[in-house]
């Protein structure tokens, strides 16, 4: 054995642009499942295919093809202005409130063609319910807020069952069972915000869109409304659009990142990555999620 | 030890934001090459103060190992600092995960170090029988070539160091069988104690081996999600 062990030049420290390379290709080589998992038991419950927004003449999202899967938490993250927010809405036809508002390319429930004719964007609310970033509850009691939506819809059964069990869900029960008829504004944030899930899960939906719902809330709220969205996901497929990150990392189960071109001053969002959250966040696929989730670029 | 004012940052992605976070992380890398050289210089002169048989010299390895302890734990404080500070992920994440099993590598290789030469405190000197020398010696220096791959692939974060490596570490066992074969051969000449020494300081020279050929798949894990050979 005539060789020498390294040299001490080899030893100095010279990481290059040729080993990132390199490192690249051996990346690029393994195979990537994109939205699979070990585990592919629930099934596809929300199915948005090739999905493009338009208002007007803007472009605001291009060609989105998400599977979501039921009882699961799918968070959409991504800089400003990505189009995260606009595909969520888009999903239960709040876009429609927006007049010039137009949505190109497939979103199925359950198979059902949302934007078939014939579908009555009322009716695909109270199957896809809503949670806004700021608690929004009626100026009403706290009974009447869980009440209304379903008096509207015509139910027959026990009011009072439906209200406790709507409160229980929504882990808010035991701190309201006793001022029922006080008005929603006296709760605090986090406990209006767990107000307006109780509302959203009155009506019997089973898929909860939730927009940044945690981010006007302080950081006790939002683990409280963090550890209510684990509870509810064993009954209800929660979207969630969230600016944090690490909530993302937190909560769900597979992670939308979407990006944005910027072309002649306007933005077009679309999907980059689309996977399991504990993929994304450890080994993401795109060098484009690597620079946004590390921070370095976004 | 290392001039570090110019180097290049870890990695080639763009690096518009956290210039401060950056630098910790580029500052961990440079400071884990410098605790692998000062770990791989007290194996190099464990390897020699054992194999040319230098009682003289049994006593500075010890001492070196201090340094080498102390670093370890100031460098391990470093690494959980930014890991509960800065919540990083993908890459940085991989990196500062590798980070602390390295610097465990690196601190057990050291005390194989100071275990080699406390072999031959206890025997008093090699035995004589040059074929035994010659094959230690064979073993030293695989061993040390092998512990190298690893501060190597720290200091240049290539993957294929890492892929390669299983296969480089092949000489070392195969060194290691023999020389417990020779010993086997020739215990009654011996002797029990001398023979179980010599037992000893082969198992240490390829846990050495072992402990550079982990160092590398780490950084091929750093680098590429994966770890060798794992898909």
């Amino acid at each position: 054995m005539t060789e020498e062990p390294t040299t001490d030049e080899q030893l100095a420290p010279r990481p290059g642009a040729e080993q990132a390379e390199l490192a690249a290709e051996i990346r690029a080589e393994r195979k990537r499942v994109t939205g699979g998992t070990p585990d592919d038991a629930h099934d596809v419950i929300i199915e948005l295919d090739n999905v493009d927004v338009y208002y007007g003449d803007f472009h605001a999202v291009d060609s989105v093809t998400i599977p979501v899967r039921e009882k699961e938490i799918t968070a959409f993250i991504g800089p400003s202005g990505c189009g995260k927010s606009t595909v969520l809405r888009s999903i239960n036809r709040m876009n429609d409130l927006i007049e010039s508002a137009r949505v190109e390319g497939r979103i199925a429930y359950h198979g059902v063609d949302l934007y078939g004719s014939g579908v009555d964007p009322v009716e695909v609310r109270r199957h896809i319910g809503m949670v806004f970033q700021k608690p929004n509850p009626f100026p009403k009691s706290i009974y009447d807020n869980i009440a209304f939506g379903p008096k509207i819809a015509g139910f027959k059964g026990d009011m009072d069952d439906l209200v406790e069990s709507s409160l229980q869900r929504a882990a808010l029960w035991d701190e309201v069972k006793d001022k029922l008829d006080e008005s929603a504004f006296a709760l605090s944030g986090g406990q209006q915000q767990r107000l307006c899930i109780a509302r959203a899960i009155a009506t019997s939906p089973d898929v909860l869109l939730m927009d940044e719902p945690a981010s006007a809330l302080d950081p006790i709220a939002t683990l409280r409304i963090e550890d209510l969205m684990y509870e509810l996901k064993q009954e209800y497929t929660i979207i969630i659009v969230t600016h944090n990150m690490q909530q993302a990392a937190r909560v769900s189960d597979r992670t939308a990142f979407f990006s944005v071109d910027v072309n002649e001053g306007k933005r077009t969002g679309r999907l980059v990555e689309f996977t399991e959250t504990a993929k994304l966040f450890t080994d993401p696929a795109e060098q484009e999620t690597e620079d946004y989730i590390t921070g370095r670029f976004g | 030890m290392v001039d570090t004012h110019d180097l290049p940052q870890h990695n080639n992605i763009q690096t518009d934001l956290r210039h401060h976070y950056d630098d910790e992380l580029e500052e961990i890398r440079t400071e884990l090459v410098e605790f692998g050289t000062m770990v791989l210089t007290n194996v190099r002169h464990a390897g020699e103060v054992v194999t040319e048989s230098i009682l003289d010299q049994i006593d500075d390895v010890r001492q070196a190992d201090k340094p080498i302890n102390a670093r370890y734990k100031a460098l391990e404080t470093k690494v959980f600092e930014i890991l509960a500070l800065q919540q990083p992920v993908a890459r940085d994440l991989r990196f500062l995960v590798a980070s602390t099993r390295i610097l465990y590598e690196l601190e057990r290789s050291g005390d194989l170090a100071v275990n080699l030469v406390k072999q031959l405190d206890r025997l008093d000197g090699l035995p004589s029988d040059q074929q035994i020398r010659s094959m230690l010696a064979q073993l030293s220096q695989s061993a040390a070539k092998t512990f190298a791959l690893g501060v190597e692939a720290i200091a240049t974060m290539d993957p294929e160091i890492g892929i390669g490596a299983e296969a480089a570490d092949e000489e070392t066992d195969d060194l290691t069988a023999d020389l417990y074969r020779l010993v086997t051969e020739r215990q009654e000449s011996l002797g029990l104690e001398t023979s179980v020494a010599l037992f000893r300081m082969g198992r240490f020279f390829e846990r050495i081996a072992d402990h550079g050929v982990n160092i590398a798949e780490d950084i091929t894990f750093v680098a590429t999600g994966a770890f060798p050979n794992e898909d």
